[in-house]
């Protein structure tokens, strides 16, 4: 673990050292798309926990164990700091670059319902006293919220204009971007998920030695 | 005397009756939400005393008032039975896919008399005229149904927990999100004297299957002691 974590640090700090000294200024944006290589890999963390969140949810609905519980609300956990970082990122950046943190852009209003939707979960959870009723519960109102977002993902477009530029795998496959900056981000992509699972597996970990205690008493 | 759980439509309809049986020997959903609505609705017509509003806000106001009407009285479903200690007599009878259909029934039959009060009350105060009614009212019913079926299974879910009613509407707004901006959309576009597309009928009606169907397939993870 110890060893993983030195690992990721040279790389964490490798990547920043290459977006400070290997991108070049883009059209438009200047110096400010070093923002870039902070706020998309947070962002597609933001969205993975999410997701691992939902499916450990589904697995312990199957198997009721306690191990995939913990991991949905570890998962929660750490979605809802990275959701943070990739909110007030793009907040700064929208100002930077659009003139405005605010304006309910429809990736921002997508953010901001992730947003919710993580503060939901985890105040359900703290409301629960009950361990198993707790992860029952809030295991299926992981998945509930989880079933809305394709709604959200179809609607939101409909109903505000977006200034957000495509997304780097966009629906035509192709990458608008130069190679240099697409390999730099593709290393900070993967740090940044690298990071995401070690801070996951330390706290899955952490938590797990709990119940047993209790057990023992 | 030993009684088999009941089954199928007939279960639902026992659920159903008995939220009705209660519900007219307390009346404190209906006074609740009747009055909340009247509150509502009154203060903010007070408040700008006969300026017209824009077709947008208008619609946006009258699903903001349904929205915390029915957060002011759909939890109670689950919420009494807890707080009256009846829920192991329900669990007893009635199997979770009964309780889930009829408790659903019975809020989509208060939020639809509710609204079937607000709306008119709405365009009274307001001063505003609908040109299509019909798919006014669908899309009030659509609204409806999709309100209904999260907050029934919402209801379910804070059933244990610590301030209730508080931590249910956090809970129901995330998830209700796509079909509250769906229909302020549609109301807005019938209150600008426009027709709303097929298509997006069509998505609110989705989006209502697809929660009912989480609802049948999820419920009895809620019910299950």
């Amino acid at each position: 673990m110890r060893k993983a974590a030195s690992l990721l640090t040279i790389w964490l700090a490798g990547v920043i050292l290459a977006v400070v000294y290997l991108i070049p200024p883009a059209e438009g944006l200047g110096y400010f798309v070093r923002i870039a290589f902070f706020h998309i890999p947070v962002a597609w963390v933001s969205v993975l926990a999410f997701l691992v969140s939902a499916a450990a949810a589904g697995l312990h609905l199957r198997t009721r164990e306690y191990k995939y519980d913990c991991m949905s609300a570890c998962s929660a956990q750490l979605g809802v700091c990275f959701c943070l970082l990739a909110t007030i990122s793009g907040a700064v950046f929208a100002k930077l670059t659009w003139g405005a943190y605010w304006n309910w852009d429809p990736r921002q209003t997508t953010v901001f319902v992730l947003l919710l939707i993580y503060g939901a979960y985890l105040a359900l959870r703290s409301a629960i006293e009950d361990e198993e009723r707790r992860a029952a519960i809030s295991a299926v109102y992981a998945l509930l919220s989880f079933l809305t977002v394709p709604f959200l993902v179809f609607i939101i477009p409909r109903m505000y204009f977006s200034l957000h530029p495509e997304p780097v795998l966009n629906s035509a496959g192709k990458v608008a971007m130069e190679p240099v900056m697409l390999y730099v981000l593709l290393a900070a992509v993967g740090g940044v998920t690298a990071l995401y699972c070690l801070l996951l597996s330390q706290s899955v970990a952490k938590a797990g030695e709990r119940p047993e205690k209790e057990l023992s008493i | 005397m030993a009684r088999v759980p009941l089954l199928s439509s007939n279960a639902v309809w026992a659920v159903f009756t008995k939220e009705a049986v209660c519900e007219s020997r307390t009346k404190y959903a209906v006074g609740a939400l009747v009055m909340f609505a009247l509150t509502a609705l009154s203060s903010v017509s007070l408040a700008i005393a006969g300026v017209s509003l824009a077709p947008e806000l208008a619609a946006a106001l009258l699903w903001i008032v349904l929205f915390f009407c029915a957060m002011a009285g759909l939890a109670r479903v689950f919420v009494q039975e807890q707080e009256a200690g009846t829920l192991l007599g329900l669990r007893l009878y009635a199997t979770g896919q009964a309780v889930f259909w009829g408790k659903l029934l019975f809020n989509l039959v208060l939020l639809l008399g509710l609204t079937g009060i607000v709306a008119p009350l709405f365009t009274v105060f307001f001063g505003i005229e609908i040109w299509y009614w019909l798919p006014f009212v669908i899309v009030l019913l659509l609204g409806c149904v999709g309100m209904a079926a999260v907050a029934t299974l919402t209801a379910a879910m804070v059933m244990y927990a610590q301030g209730k009613h508080a931590i249910f509407t956090v809970l129901t707004f995330p998830v209700l999100l796509p079909q509250f901006l769906s229909a302020i959309n549609l109301t807005a576009k019938i209150l600008s004297e426009d027709m709303p597309e097929l298509s997006e009928l069509m998505f609110m009606a989705g989006y209502d299957a697809a929660v009912v169907a989480a609802g049948i397939l999820l419920f009895d993870y809620l019910w299950q002691e």
